[in-house]
């Protein structure tokens, strides 16, 4: 038969290295046509990145992601990047090419200050144009802006810039400031659970992640979907055997069992309100987070199920069952009041 | 089985069994076409040209990934994409024991063989040790295997089947060692110890805040429970492949999917004693990284080899490699004590954790940090004392994977906490939000948190799950 059950877990997970420097670099060079090269250390390793990059240069110079080109992946062209690792990207690359980029946009400020007849401080990047704060009729296109900086005033726009989170690094007792800022997850599981063959189903997965500000939320929500996908391979399936030689016994994908799209529950994306002053445009992170609490929402379902707690990953079929029937066996010995 | 078959398809039998010539042809010829996307018209749309006044919003926006066109096309160069002139394959040998002492190796039938341009030990890498923290990891081992993964010996050849024909003509003889396997094991006084010295041990942590004791003797309640996680893999489709490229003024060019190209670039140097001028990484787009590919793997191997062959040569693991041969999610054990009040508010927690490290260093400093500063959980409690310690055993290196020791601690304080609610009687959300961080809350490093979301995450999930209390 089988039975539903309900499960909750909360984390939270910190962005970047743990009490150490992780610096990122980024150049920005704006083209005389008003579109721009971002140059950047880090790779894109499938999570979009690059993307989000594009949109933190994008907003801090006022066009839009399409007229940015990013360069990134090798030595010899880019600056330094601690690297795509630790869930740093968007949060310390992406302070890092902000940075870059405003440091660009105040040479335009500089050029457009001439033309228009105000100071550069109040000038503001948007829409394709440099234009007065509060006053946009006076405004001039950032494409004639950059024209000038290359050929009239002789200044092309380029920016560089590094960013390091500020930390303080552990005593020996532990105590220190280790991150720059932390995000914050809770992912409820709904199973069924089948108390003749210890399957788990799980059917959907509420998960509601805070990660700053989205840079693009369509990313964060497939970073969740891949997330969960993970934690429920840890929390189910996955598990590398030893034999007591210390080898591998399932080293290939046939007896490796990951879950396939058949075993995907409905996930239902959240995404938490919040912006963090310490990041780009008040984007901290989610790569990492969106696996942590998976699993444990799902074993704790398990639980509210079938009252078995599976204190040992994976929760595979064999394991639930066996406890499902220790603890029949343990509730038949009991002698009744 | 068989009739059921029939059944559903009894036209089976009825079909005449020879195919027309005309067919087997077409067949036979689709089948020595190599697999090519259809040809497809670039650019897909005239070329976007900045638009003045256009609303350029950027942050927030749903906007299309700059690589989405070339992942739905099939149009993506990954890095097994790449060939260059004259490249050759490299394969490792893999020791297969997990400790013993390299006796005797006999490389000759190999260097023999027609088609192996280069074969490389160990002793010829100019630095044979690599490692983010601890610098223990040899890319080639020369003496002591630690675990079954280890690589003994490589070649290049001018194909796969050839380099890895070569690979099986090595002949290696072993003198077995005694092994630890277990992580509790490894802690004990008299255990081998996978890199000699007197202890497993390779790195403690402790974090202490408050006095848990007292928070133990305050409690209603105290709750000791112990959790265990498995070595998973990272599993990427995409197994660790890089290229490497001398030129003639000696300078290296590696291709490698790797996510940390800076990194790669100075532990070349280090290890090739190439100044860092001389190399040049260029990342290719990452089928899949998880953690897996934040560090060198077989890099200078395959430069080494590519600098006696005179040619580029590219490495790429198998499956199986990739299971026995890079890095996993470090097993842990946890044993967790925790004092509540009747209401359920937290007086204390005593956590202790032991991570099994494998055979080497690699990201497990990172790890066990991580692990111990997060194991508390979101929850502001008074009293906390966290110690752990990473051992080494003679098994498959732990390293670097997506949570970085997060998503087992979590399997252990929210099982605890699901635990501690259903014995007290509260509700899970209610018993939570008693307890979690709030703005300003300080963690057990004594971090002052900002930016604390929390408790809208519960209650936003909650909401969206249709969490109904029950009595």
């Amino acid at each position: 038969m089988k039975h539903r059950g309900r499960g909750i877990a909360s984390m939270w997970y910190p962005v970047g290295f743990t009490g150490y420097s992780n610096p990122s670099g980024a150049v920005v060079k704006l083209n005389e046509d008003g579109s721009a090269v971002v140059l950047t250390g880090t790779v894109e390793t499938g999570q979009g990145s690059l993307g989000a990059l594009s949109q933190i240069a994008a907003e801090a110079l006022g066009i839009a992601p399409n007229d940015i080109h990013i360069v990134s992946g090798d030595t010899d062209t880019c600056p330094m990047d601690t690297g795509a690792i630790a869930s740093r990207t968007t949060y310390i690359t992406g302070n890092a090419v902000r940075l870059a980029a405003e440091m660009a946009r105040d040479t335009l400020f500089q050029v457009a200050s001439g033309m228009l007849g105000v100071k550069p401080d109040q000038l503001e990047a948007k829409d394709h144009k440099i234009q007065v704060k509060s006053f946009p009729s006076r405004s001039a296109p950032i494409a004639d802006v950059c024209n000038r900086a290359y050929n009239g005033v002789g200044t092309p726009p380029i920016g560089s810039a590094t960013w390091d989170p500020p930390m303080v690094p552990m005593d020996a007792e532990g105590q220190g400031k280790p991150f720059g800022t932390y995000v914050y997850a809770t992912q409820i599981a709904e199973v069924d659970v089948d108390d003749e063959t210890g399957e788990v189903e799980v059917l959907r997965i509420t998960a509601s992640h805070d990660c700053g500000t989205a840079i693009n939320p369509m990313l964060v929500e497939g970073q969740i979907d891949g997330g969960v996908y993970m934690g429920l391979g840890f929390g189910l399936y996955e598990e590398i055997l030893f034999d007591k030689t210390g080898k591998q016994v399932n080293c290939n994908l046939t007896n490796y069992i990951l879950p396939t799209s058949l075993d995907m529950p409905e996930i239902d994306e959240d995404i938490v309100e919040n912006y963090d002053y310490t990041g780009p445009f008040g984007a901290k992170a989610v790569g990492e987070p969106s696996l942590v609490p998976t699993a444990v929402a799902v074993t704790n379902a398990i639980y509210d199920a079938v009252g078995v707690r599976i204190t040992a990953l994976p929760a595979t079929s064999e394991k639930v069952l066996k406890a499902i029937k220790a603890k029949r066996a343990a509730e038949q010995k009991q002698i009744p009041a | 089985m068989a009739e059921d078959l029939l059944e559903r398809a009894p036209d089976v039998l009825e079909k005449p069994r020879a195919a027309p010539v005309e067919t087997l042809r077409r067949a036979d010829e689709g089948l020595r076409l190599p697999a090519v996307a259809p040809p497809t018209t670039l650019p897909l749309e005239p070329p976007l040209v900045p638009q003045v006044g256009e609303q350029t919003r950027a942050v927030g926006l749903r906007a299309q990934r700059p690589d989405s066109r070339y992942h739905g096309l099939g149009l993506t160069r990954y890095i097994d994409d790449i060939a260059l002139p004259g490249m050759l394959y490299a394969k490792i040998k893999r020791a297969g024991i997990s400790s013993a002492r390299i006796k005797r190796i006999d490389v000759s039938k190999a260097e023999a063989m027609p088609g192996v341009q280069a074969v490389l030990l160990g002793r010829e890498i100019p630095l044979n040790l690599f490692g983010t923290s601890i610098v223990d990891q040899p890319l080639l081992v020369d003496e002591i295997v630690r675990h079954a993964g280890d690589g003994v010996a490589a070649v290049a050849a001018v194909t796969e089947q050839i380099a890895q024909a070569a690979i099986d003509a090595i002949e290696v003889e072993y003198e077995p060692l005694p092994g630890v396997y277990d992580p509790l094991e490894a802690l004990q006084p008299d255990s081998p110890k996978v890199h000699g010295g007197d202890t497993n041990i390779y790195f403690k942590k402790l974090i202490r805040r408050g006095d848990v004791e007292k928070g133990f003797a305050q409690s209603y309640r105290v709750y000791e429970n112990r959790y265990t996680t498995p070595g998973i893999e990272h599993a990427p489709m995409e197994p660790f492949t890089s290229i490497a490229d001398w030129d003639a003024n000696g300078r290296l060019t590696v291709y490698a999917s790797i996510g940390r190209i800076t990194l790669a670039r100075v532990d070349l140097s280090k290890t090739l004693r190439i100044p860092i001028s001389r190399v040049r990484v260029i990342g290719t787009i990452v089928g899949g990284n998880f953690g897996g590919k934040n560090e060198i793997r077989h890099e200078p191997v395959l430069a080494l080899l590519s600098k006696k062959a005179g040619r580029p040569v590219k490495g790429r693991f198998t499956r199986v490699e990739e299971f026995i041969a890079s890095t996993i999610r470090h097993p842990m054990i946890m044993d967790y004590k925790t004092g509540v009040t009747k209401e359920g508010k937290i007086l204390a927690r005593q956590i202790r954790m032991v991570l099994d490290g494998g055979a080497y260093c690699s990201f497990s400093e990172t790890t066990l940090g991580k692990a111990s500063i997060l194991a508390p959980g979101p929850y502001a409690i008074e009293n906390i004392h966290v110690e752990g310690c990473v051992v080494y055993t003679n098994k498959t290196t732990s390293g670097s994977m997506r949570g970085f020791g997060a998503p087992q601690v979590c399997f252990a304080y929210e099982s605890q906490m699901d635990e501690i609610a259903r014995d007290l009687g509260i509700d899970p959300i209610e018993l939570r939000m008693k307890n979690f961080f709030r703005e300003g809350s300080m963690s057990a490093t004594g971090q002052v948190l900002h930016s604390v979301k929390v408790i809208e995450s519960l209650q936003n999930a909650a909401r969206k799950f249709g969490w109904e209390v029950r009595s």
